[in-house]
């Protein structure tokens, strides 16, 4: 695809995007609905840049997404900051957590590195549930409406909060589609693929592995940020293993490497939740097992199975043809 | 604080957590696997033997083997969903999928057995042992005697068997195995099924101790994940040093500063332990 009419695409989709609510119908459920999609999406795309590009599992993004909405909640309430010093506040936090996590498991590999994160994220939900600083099982209450005063911003609701989640999902899909052209993008999936090749060409894997872990952290913490002004609370449930599912879910359901993978899983997964729902229990069996039967069966996603259905036809055809043309001269032959 | 009492509690714990663990220890040595699905397999275990002595009426000596098929089940149809990831040793993939099948088993147990915590009480757990002022039941020596004799057995067959030495073949060249004329597959199925029952065991047997509910599991991860690493990777010998090692730091710890965060210190002791000795303590990896 030239970049020539790449750009044009974007924008037309942008454009599309921005004004999904209103061709949905513009109620206040596809409002809610489209709002908590970005949201997520931007959450999920943290978690992308290291499953798909670095091809390690991290289960401690919802510590990052946790922190987010954690430093938003105690910045806003406590100290009266606006969106833009929480979100500084959030990248800042994020940044912290994901150099000291980074540090930590520089050395671990594969299972032992997903066991630590695992292990970190369950530490975290006790530490949130029990910390009274952070307000305990009760969580944080009363974060003020999104509001940026010298902007002349103010969103309160979801019909209001939707451009700004529409801005920040725009954002981050910029950030990881240079993130992916970029030196470190490059390197990370030489360190994925082939990790002597890449520190014969120079690269250090522990260095990239570590700076895509402090790339991956501020976006989906950010999410957490939007979050927190999206439900007025935080509390220890945004560490449930929900939001884990959920992520890893949309990076894989598509298939990875794919700018708007993560997009369209979380759109699909929220759509089934929000307006298929068959209560919680049961959307639990559906999420897990999507999960589970993609990986097991549909290592290239739903997009590889399309490509692998389009490939079985062209060859059907391919075959046709070729049977058509060899029994003519046989017929000659007769 | 009493000590000889935190003494027992903590030695109880220990086998405890040394035969919640011991399914992954096996997992882990054998086939080189993780199951992240493990803390809602002991769940599951925890809740069939609850339904079946309250709801069915069994004994529950009779319950505990319908919780472990109820574990072999679910441990064989999770290894036959991912027997392709398996043979590839995609251990990635794999670590997700175990993680999916977990949460589908907590939303599966939510909608069989409701989302109100549950007393499993045994013929056991109510009978109390007052020795002095010390203070334990019956359960608690079952849970100590069950595990040493699981321990026990299990390590006399993996040195001293045919199924043993089969199994420490797979485990140290799976391609080698194979040329042997070693069926792979049927060990990786077997080894599954292990787990599920050994964890459903542990569940039958710890999960008296505490009220039950489908929404529990995750301590029982972290607690498993540092018993197996601590003890090094895949050693049987090493999983009950480190059980009981972790169970009298949390009885001590719990007392001392605070039960809420008695795992996270468990946690925090093996991120230390890690960074210092990334491969765990045990000398050789592989060793048992």
């Amino acid at each position: 695809m030239s970049s020539a009419w790449n750009w044009p695409l974007a924008a037309l989709l942008a454009v599309a995007g921005f004004f999904a609510p209103v061709l949905l119908g513009g109620s206040p459920a596809i409002y809610a609905a489209l709002v908590l999609i970005a949201i997520f999406a931007v959450m999920s795309y943290g978690l992308d840049s290291i499953v798909s590009d670095l091809g390690e599992v991290s289960l401690a993004h919802t510590v990052f997404f946790a922190v987010g909405a954690y430093v938003t909640a105690l910045l806003s309430v406590r100290l009266g900051l606006d969106p833009v010093g929480t979100l500084v506040g959030t990248i800042i936090a994020a940044l912290i957590a994901a150099g000291v996590l980074g540090l930590i498991t520089l050395r671990l590999r594969e299972f032992v590195f997903s066991l630590v994160t695992y292990a970190v994220a369950v530490v975290a939900l006790t530490v949130a549930a029990n910390w009274s600083f952070i307000g305990g099982s009760d969580g944080l209450r009363g974060i003020p409406a999104f509001e940026i005063g010298w902007l002349g911003i103010r969103a309160a609701g979801d019909v209001e909060l939707w451009p700004i989640a529409f801005v920040l999902l725009l954002a981050t899909l910029y950030v990881m589609r240079s993130f992916r052209r970029s030196r470190l993008g490059q390197a990370a999936i030489m360190v994925h693929l082939n990790p002597r090749l890449a520190t014969m060409s120079g690269i250090d894997p522990q260095r990239t592995r570590l700076q895509v872990f402090l790339f991956s952290a501020p976006i989906t913490a950010s999410a957490g940020w939007l979050y927190a002004y999206q439900r007025a609370y935080v509390s220890a449930d945004l560490l449930e293993t929900y939001f884990l599912i959920l992520m890893l879910t949309a990076v894989v359901i598509i298939g990875r490497r794919l700018l708007l993978g993560p997009l369209i899983g979380v759109a699909l997964i929220l759509a089934q939740e929000k307006f298929w729902s068959f209560g919680g229990y049961v959307d639990r069996i559906i999420l897990g097992s999507l999960l589970i039967l993609v990986l097991a069966y549909l290592p290239g996603g739903l997009f590889g199975l399309v490509q692998a259905l389009a490939e079985a036809r062209h060859r059907v055809r391919a075959r046709a043809g070729d049977t058509s043309s060899q029994t003519r001269p046989r017929k000659a032959d007769a | 604080m009493n000590l000889t009492q935190q003494l027992i509690n903590g030695l109880v714990l220990g086998h405890a957590y040394a035969l919640i663990a011991i399914g992954w220890t096996v997992l882990l040595g054998v086939a080189r696997l993780v199951n992240f699905g493990h803390g809602q397999m002991y769940m599951l275990g925890a809740f069939m033997t609850w339904f079946s002595v309250s709801r069915l009426g069994l004994p529950y000596l009779a319950a505990i083997p319908v919780a472990m098929m109820a574990g072999v089940a679910v441990g064989y149809i999770m290894q036959r969903v991912m027997l392709r990831l398996t043979l590839a040793q995609d251990l990635v993939s794999i670590m997700i999928v175990t993680l999916g099948f977990g949460y589908v088993l907590h939303g599966a147990a939510g909608l069989i057995f409701g989302s109100t915590g549950q007393i499993l009480e045994t013929p056991l757990s109510t009978r109390d042992i007052y020795w002095g002022d010390l203070w334990f039941t019956w359960q608690d020596i079952a849970i100590v005697l069950v595990a040493m004799a699981f321990f026990a057995i299990l390590k006399y067959v993996i040195d001293n068997t045919g199924i043993g030495r089969t199994a420490r073949m797979v485990a140290e060249d799976p391609p080698l195995a194979l040329l042997a004329g070693i069926d792979v597959k049927k060990v990786y199925f077997a080894v599954f099924a292990f787990e599920g029952a050994a964890v459903a065991l542990a569940g039958a047997l710890v999960a008296p101790r505490t009220p039950i509910l489908t929404s529990m599991g995750f301590d029982e991860v972290i607690i498993t994940f540092v018993v197996v690493v601590l003890g090094g990777i895949g050693s049987v010998t090493g999983s009950y040093v480190a059980g009981i090692a972790l169970g009298l730091f949390t009885a001590f710890f719990g007392a001392l500063v605070s039960p809420a965060y008695a795992t996270a210190a468990a946690f925090g002791v093996l991120i230390s332990v890690l960074v210092l000795r990334p491969g765990g303590l045990a000398a050789a990896p592989g060793g048992r």
